[in-house]
């Protein structure tokens, strides 16, 4: 059903808000569904929006750029709200190594503002530089360069929120160390949009490594280079990556070490001898960028799902994987999971995902579906949380989205 | 007077626990009636000391079904007065409970027990080339199920962060001794909310965790140590904010002001500080051994630039010692003084570090109160130290007056009034200089969600309902007699 909300919010809502187009990366079955995209401006509007939903008990899909899947349709009516106006770098200083800007400020913008200074946001999921920040909170999504610099959790300083009900709230601050009362802000990074909208954050900065090296070693299938890389995740140095990837025709180790010239020579030599390889070594961005980019860069239109297993298990989810012909496969080697992309032509998606969805839980790992044709159900492919994590989770979502308007990702 | 618990009750908790392990003899309660923060004492009505998650659960259960308040304490070496008692409350300690359970060294995790040492799990970890890198001060006493509770810090946590970075996993006892497990390293971190993460700081009022999944790092290859010496601390402020704006990223930026190290030098920790200095300044690089000369001379530059006398750097692990002596020993020499230090804890964004000290010092000076300053200067963590004798009713006052204006001075800097002590009893009051009620509001959900009846650790964290007029000052008298 195609729903129409503009006409009820345009007394609540600047002009301004409105006629925002339908971004083609949203999911299709939500795409079909609306009308326009409502785009507040500031905290403010944000919140009235809120208490205008959460009062009629209409649904808000949070958006950022909208790449992302979404395991439940909402139930009509609903609107789609893009945090795409909320695009200003509020506070940034640079000797302080923070930055603190609105949740629809790019991660390329950013990446420009912090270059200048010699800093940046050292996490590397998919496409990180066409994100929103507030999507990369949503999704608390690191990217293999966690090994080095820590998960991105640990580095979101502050953030502010509206709640289900329309309340602010600021969380956190700006400061480094921070135990000024309970945590909240932890289960909002990651949270998908499940509980508030998060309308702006404050983030750690790190200055950017004086030499960023790229370590490389191909064959011709993954399992061969499988031994070097758990070697390099148990050496005495940790890299800031350690990733492998897989096509049909090519795989590779790749590692990045960070630092000053010296110390990556040194880190370089250890690395050899600890695994007995010689690798093939690109210094240069323009020579890293092909082979750090997934699947050549951009959003991917292949069917995806991530998987999870102690990283000491890597062999074994690389094993179960390989009942899937023809999927590319992309493993962080520190945090041991894998994203799977599947064929797009792929035969009975269905029974594909049920079988691997079931091997990798009897390894003891999960599975989390990224992207889903729309014709699929892809809840059911979603391992479900410990009962008991998943009733303190239905407990926060009562209390900070009490109406139960929030439809996140997945 | 504590009201002693029925009789009913302490025989049933010695049932589960053993008659040894359940102390009601009033002497024995008095090692409990405080933490770290020993300004606030009140003996609890009984400590129950349980060795297993089974056995914590069974205490809880049996506590919280007859209503009486559960206060969790690990080796009470907090400094918020988290571990102190409510009037009514029963103290579950954490004491037995000190094995390491597991070293996966493929994988490097461990879990331990809540009551294993901080600098424990280092000792047993480091024959595998790991270790575990929150260092806070009292690591050779604090727990690590303290150090959950808490959020610790450390010096070392500039580069490496605090112990939410390192706890993958928990397994914990909650209200009526539900035992619930949480997150662990093999699931995905996002199939449901980051529990793990509001779990670690909760401070006893969300349960007990029982059991910690704890992520290791490997021992790194050299380490460089240097000591800067400087006419005021504010030059040695200015120069953490050179050294961290030029792109190195030191494990550990430490300053000793100009009191302490007078406090230090008259004790007999005296590590031979020139006695002139305003300040010292301790950094410390560490990682791949090829890099770190590079690091220290750079560093060493960023020091002379803004002034500094001297630079020395460690020659050998004994002189580095040497250089982190009067950081490590400075409360202890503070003893020399005052019979009484009050431990403060801030954080300011970096940059305002020096608006910031001179503004503790002009408090110091129009209280007429000493303040000595050590604290984590590269991630702007302070710790003025007040002195003062708390048998001295006046000097009581102006201690809680100068806090207060010293808390508001970081807030208004942009800073918070804690960065890792935590809120405890202590601080309640001061959280509304930065939470208003929505905030204050929503920690109170998230509490409820864990704790519905507030059976943990009550009247910690979360200030008082409005018209409780009592002042901080008064409170503490009051528990003391």
């Amino acid at each position: 059903m195609r729903v129409d909300l503009t006409d009820s919010l345009s007394s609540l809502l600047p002009k301004e808000a409105f006629g925002f187009s339908v971004p083609s990366s949203l999911p299709a079955a939500l795409r079909t569904d609306v009308e326009t995209i409502i785009a507040p401006g500031s905290v403010e509007e944000v919140a009235m929006l809120l208490q205008w939903a959460s009062e009629r008990g209409v649904g808000v899909v949070p958006i950022g750029t909208g790449g992302h899947t979404y395991p439940r349709c909402p139930s009509d009516p609903f609107i789609v709200l893009t945090t795409s106006r909320l695009n200003e770098i509020q506070h940034y200083e640079p000797a302080d190594l923070t930055m603190a800007a609105g949740a629809g400020v790019l991660i390329r913008d950013l990446a420009t503002e912090m270059a200048i200074h010699g800093q940046w946001l050292p996490f590397d999921p998919p496409d990180v530089r066409n994100r929103t920040l507030g999507g990369l909170v949503a999704t608390g999504l690191s990217g293999p360069l966690w090994a080095g610099y820590g998960q991105l959790r640990n580095h979101v300083l502050g953030a502010t929120i509206v709640c289900g009900n329309g309340q602010t709230v600021r969380l956190g601050g700006k400061v480094v160390k921070n135990v000024a009362g309970f945590d909240i802000l932890k289960p909002m990074v990651g949270s998908r949009g499940e509980l508030a909208i998060i309308t702006s954050a404050t983030v750690r900065i790190f200055p950017l490594p004086v030499l960023d090296r790229l370590l490389v070693l191909e064959a011709a299938d993954i399992s061969e280079l499988v031994p070097t890389a758990r070697a390099i995740a148990t050496a005495p140095i940790m890299p800031a990556s350690v990733s492998l990837r897989a096509t049909s025709n090519r795989s590779r180790l790749l590692v990045r070490l960070h630092g000053a010239q010296v110390s990556v020579d040194s880190d370089q030599k250890s690395l050899e001898k600890h695994t007995s390889v010689s690798f093939e070594v690109r210094d240069s961005p323009e020579d890293q960028s092909l082979m750090l980019e997934e699947r050549g860069g951009g959003m991917n239109t292949e069917p995806a799902v991530r998987v999870w297993a102690l990283p000491s298990r890597i062999d074994a989810l690389l094993d179960v994987l390989k009942q899937v012909p023809g999927a590319s496969l992309n493993a962080d080697v520190y945090g041991g999971s894998v994203r799977v992309y599947l064929p797009e032509q792929i035969s009975d998606i269905e029974s594909s995902l049920t079988g691997l969805q079931k091997d990798i839980e009897e390894l003891g790992g999960t599975m989390r579906a990224l992207q889903i044709p729309a014709e699929v159900n892809a809840s059911a492919y979603f391992t479900k949380p410990l009962a008991d994590e998943g009733e303190l989770a239905s407990g926060l979502k009562r209390a900070f989205d009490p109406q139960s308007i929030l439809w996140g990702i997945g | 007077m504590t009201r002693p618990l029925p009789s009913t009750v302490v025989s049933d908790l010695a049932e589960i626990v053993g008659h040894e392990h359940v102390i009601t003899d009033p002497e024995r309660l008095l090692v409990y009636e405080s933490d770290g923060l020993t300004a606030y004492r009140r003996p609890p009505r009984a400590v129950v000391l349980p060795s297993s998650t089974e056995e914590i659960s069974a205490v809880v259960e049996l506590l919280h079904s007859n209503g009486i308040e559960v206060i969790p304490r690990g080796a009470g070496t907090g400094l918020s007065g988290g571990a102190l008692t409510t009037p009514e409350g029963v103290i579950v300690g954490t004491a037995r409970m000190n094995r390491i359970l597991k070293i996966d060294v493929e994988n490097r995790l461990a879990i331990a027990q809540p009551g294993v040492i901080n600098a424990r799990l280092t000792e047993a970890t480091n024959p595998y080339g790991l270790y575990y890198a929150p260092d806070p001060s009292s690591q050779s006493t604090c727990t690590l199920g303290g150090n959950v509770a808490e959020n610790s810090g450390g010096p070392h946590c500039l580069k490496y962060g605090v112990t939410a970075r390192y706890v993958t996993g928990l397994t914990v006892v909650l209200a009526g001794g539900r035992i619930v497990q949480l997150g662990g390293v093999g699931r995905d971190p996002y199939s449901t909310l980051d529990l793990v993460g509001l779990f670690v700081g909760s401070e006893g009022c969300f349960g007990i965790a029982t059991e910690i999944e704890i992520r290791l790092l490997p021992i790194t290859e050299g380490v460089r140590t240097l000591l800067g010496i400087f006419e005021s601390v504010e030059s040695a402020g200015r120069a953490v904010t050179k050294i961290m704006a030029s792109g190195l990223m030191p494990a550990a930026v430490e300053i000793v002001d100009g009191p302490t190290i007078e406090a230090v030098e008259a004790s007999v920790f005296a590590a031979g500080y020139p006695l002139e200095a305003g300040a010292a300044l301790v950094i410390e690089f560490d990682g791949t051994e090829a890099g770190l000369d590079l690091d220290a001379d750079r560093a060493e530059k960023c020091c002379l630039e803004e002034g500094a006398i001297e630079v020395q750097r460690a020659t050998d692990p004994e002189h580095r010692v040497k250089l982190w002596r009067a950081r490590k020993k400075a409360f202890g020499a503070m003893g020399r003084i005052a019979p009484d230090l009050l431990v403060q804890d801030a954080t300011v964004p970096r940059t305002k570090l020096p608006e910031v000290l001179a503004g503790i010092d002009d408090i110091g000076n129009r209280y007429g109160l000493k303040i000595a300053n050590v604290f984590h200067a590269g991630d702007g963590n302070l710790h003025p130290n007040i002195l003062f004798d708390r048998q001295n009713q006046n000097e009581l006052e102006l201690v809680e007056l100068a806090s207060k204006e010293i808390m508001q001075l970081c807030v208004d800097a942009g800073g918070t009034i804690t960065g890792e002590h935590g809120v405890g009893v202590d601080k309640r009051e001061y959280m509304t200089l930065v939470h208003g009620p929505a905030e204050l509001e929503a920690m109170a959900a998230a509490k409820r969600v864990f704790d519905p009846a507030s059976l943990f650790n009550p009247g910690k964290v979360l200030p008082d309902v409005e018209g409780e007029g009592t002042t901080k000052s008064e409170k503490i008298l009051a528990m003391g007699e």
